[in-house]
């Protein structure tokens, strides 16, 4: 299995063994104990020994006492594949593409090529103004609709030069992120 | 006075009800149809529905402020900040309905309001103004007398509306032929945004530092000024972080800008706290910005440096008790004191607005760290209001401490569900400019736009930390599926279904498993 973090694609593998673990990233095994706090994880590391290069179970090094690192963990799935987790309080985005339900799933607005261009609420708002109507042509960051929440208003542009297919929203209506609001072909 | 109603929400309502708990008074929370669980609503002691989400129909209405106030027995008013705090029809509703405004008077209110009558009331008063027109630009000057008067003050000018704030209906104009463009749009701005497009000229001053200075003033006369805030560092016209004392004020401009303040709210015969902005020039000028008539969203610095509680010291002069603070004290601040307003704010997307609920919440403690906060984990930061959800306020013997603290907190401060701009903060503190205080109003929307748009929090991860989280995603995905470590088999049953490609050993239950299970046990002791 992988995870993705930073645009970096990390192969990883867990071996359990009762309470203590070995992670395997990238072929480089590092022994950890993993306590569950409530909605929360402290994760107990063993540093990477020089020697445990390719020793997947990570049983070389052994000494009598060794000072594990402490991490802090929280992690919130926001679905389909992707994790915000906090590393000492720090948020790190992580996707896992194994857990992701097909390609395309998720609406992204599209700037380029020649299919239809979505564009989405960036945020859940309320929907301040509709600047265009089905069948009007648009230039590229021609304004479309602007939408507002917490006292600031985002004005969202066409990505591109095209035609208004479809209006989805009226102004006022509340909407959530990612709900696609103006198609332009 | 015996029972306060909070005309309020999120964390200053939350601020203020335990001001009323320290004094011994009830407190009455309102709110609307978003806020019906919220913190300030089960933090009070009663509370009244206002009605739907949206402001103006909820905080924003004076008449069923007024009615809640009735139907709850509240003998006084606390506005806090925003929504109607600095409205004088508000101010006199309370007045007439037989209820104490905790605040200044409806006159004062109405004074300071108008940015141009303010300036008047700071030039009566002796205190430097930024050069500027004297009054509004009428509508029906011409482009000529506009570019007269521009040319006198000098460029590069500032277009403002007279009933400005929040930084709507503003212009910054370099050169002559911008003007009349800039005037019609501030003037489309102002109108939309305060319903008045009355708009003046100002110079534009080069990299000033705001600097602003709390005051309070009793009914007697007694005006007390406070050692000066540091509100530099902003994001379009926006405070994010604040300090006290200024790392740029020496105690003899200390001493001048406190008179300054001291005798503006003296000659409008100001009551209760009050706030004067100044912009503070590159050769330690300082002229008279505005004056805000409420409590400051910053007012826990304040506190911080000095032991006085500003919220508790409203509520006494408001029931008309004398000022009995130490003014030397007040001037004199014991260590440092740093706030970051903590936003519901995705900073890697441009600041954009991250509402939503709040799943995990947890706020820093240790010495020197004060979280005032308006959500609680579970809870919901609205769309309907302003992203503040909660202040981050540390205290330090000097600065170094308090920075050293404010990065040791944000550290501590965990919200999943929403973005925050605690990952912004923690990158801010980085920065050698703003370690050494040499910073400007500009300086952060500079720094901002060199930088480009690369994400704040550090995303690289050493090996440890990607088996950290590996393992706790991994262990998360099994507790999802119901499962534990019962057997072995159940295990490897799941392990296709695992995101992680998990491996029961099955030599574990040889020598080496067993060993290796030992030792991590005995290092657990």
């Amino acid at each position: 299995m992988d995870l993705e973090t930073n645009g970096e694609l990390r192969s990883v593998e867990v071996r359990s063994s009762g309470n203590a673990s070995v992670i395997t990233v990238d072929g480089r095994a590092v022994e950890a104990m993993a306590t569950r706090l409530g909605g929360r994880w402290l994760l107990l590391v063993a540093p990477a020994a020089g020697d445990a290069e390719g020793r997947p179970d990570g049983s070389g090094a052994a000494a009598a006492t060794r000072a594990f690192r402490s991490y802090d963990i929280a992690i919130a799935d926001q679905g389909d594949g992707q994790f915000t987790v906090l590393v000492d309080g720090r948020a790190v985005e992580v996707s896992v593409p194994q857990l992701r339900r097909g390609v395309g799933r998720r609406e992204e607005s599209s700037s380029a090529g020649t299919g239809p261009a979505r564009i989405v609420a960036p945020m859940p708002g309320r929907i301040v103004k509709v600047l265009v109507k089905p069948g009007d042509e648009v230039d590229a960051r021609q304004p479309l609709v602007v939408i507002e929440a917490m006292k600031m208003e985002n004005e969202l542009r066409s990505p591109r030069q095209g035609r208004v297919a479809e209006v989805t929203v009226v102004e006022g209506a509340l909407v959530e992120a990612k709900t696609v609001l103006v198609v332009v072909t | 006075m015996r029972k306060i109603l909070i005309a309020n929400r999120g964390e200053i309502a939350v601020r203020i009800v335990r001001a009323c708990r320290d004094l011994g008074l009830a407190s009455v929370a309102v709110y609307s149809d978003a806020d019906r669980g919220a913190r300030h609503v089960r933090m009070a002691d009663e509370a009244c529905h206002l009605g739907p989400s949206p402001a103006s129909e909820s905080y924003l209405r004076i008449d069923r402020i007024l009615d809640a106030a009735r139907a709850s027995g509240a003998d006084a008013v606390h506005p806090g900040y925003g929504f109607l705090s600095e409205n004088a029809a508000f101010t006199a509703a309370c007045r007439d309905a037989g209820l104490t405004f905790i605040g200044p008077s409806a006159e004062a209110i109405e004074l300071m309001g108008s940015k141009t009558a303010a300036r008047g009331a700071a030039i009566a008063a002796g205190v430097p103004v930024v050069p500027g027109t004297k009054d509004f630009i009428p509508i029906t000057a011409s482009d000529a007398d506009i570019a007269v008067a521009a040319h006198e003050i000098g460029y590069p000018i500032m277009v403002k509306a007279v009933a400005g704030g929040g930084g709507k209906g503003m212009r910054t104009v370099h050169v002559p032929g911008d003007l009349p463009g800039a005037i019609r749009a501030a003037r489309s701005e102002a109108g939309a945004a305060f319903g008045d497009s009355a708009i003046y000229l100002e110079r534009r001053l080069e990299r000033p530092r705001h600097v602003e200075v709390q005051l309070l003033a009793d009914h007697e006369g007694t005006v007390l000024p406070f050692v000066e805030r540091e509100c530099s560092i902003q994001r379009r016209h926006q405070k994010l972080v604040e300090e006290t004392p200024s790392p740029s004020v020496s105690p003899d401009l200390r001493a001048r800008l406190a008179a300054a303040a001291a005798a503006v709210a003296r000659a409008s015969r100001y009551t209760n706290a009050g706030t004067i902005e100044f912009l503070l020039d590159e050769d330690g000028r300082f002229y008279f910005l505005e004056m805000n008539t409420r409590l400051q969203v910053e007012h826990p610095i304040t506190e911080a440096v000095t032991g006085v509680d500003l919220v508790e010291w409203q509520i006494r002069i408001a029931r008309g008790e004398p000022l009995s603070l130490d003014a030397g004290q007040a001037l004199l601040p014991n260590g440092h004191a740093i706030e970051c307003r903590i936003y519901a704010e995705d900073a890697d997307a441009g600041f954009l607005p991250s509402p939503g609920p709040v799943t995990a919440l947890r706020v820093p403690a240790g010495p020197g760290i004060r979280d005032d906060g308006g959500v609680d984990a579970g809870g919901e930061v609205p769309i309907f209001y302003d992203p503040l959800i909660s202040k981050l306020i540390a205290w330090g013997q000097d600065r170094a401490q308090a920075i050293a603290r404010l990065r040791r907190a944000l550290r501590e401060y965990e919200v999943l569900g929403i973005r925050t701009t605690v990952p912004f903060f923690t990158w801010l503190l980085r920065q050698p400019a703003f370690a050494e205080g040499a910073f400007h109003t500009g300086y952060l929307d500079e720094l901002l736009h060199s930088r480009q748009s690369r994400p704040f929090s550090e995303q690289d991860l050493s090996l440890e930390e990607v088996a950290a989280m590996a393992l706790a995603l991994e262990l998360g995905a099994r507790a999802a599926r119901g499962e534990t470590n019962r057997s072995r088999a159940r295990l490897n049953d799941s392990s296709e279904h695992s995101f992680v490609r998990t491996h029961t050993d099955r030599q574990s239950a040889g020598a080496g498993g067993w060993k290796r299970r030992a030792r991590i046990d005995a290092l657990r002791h």
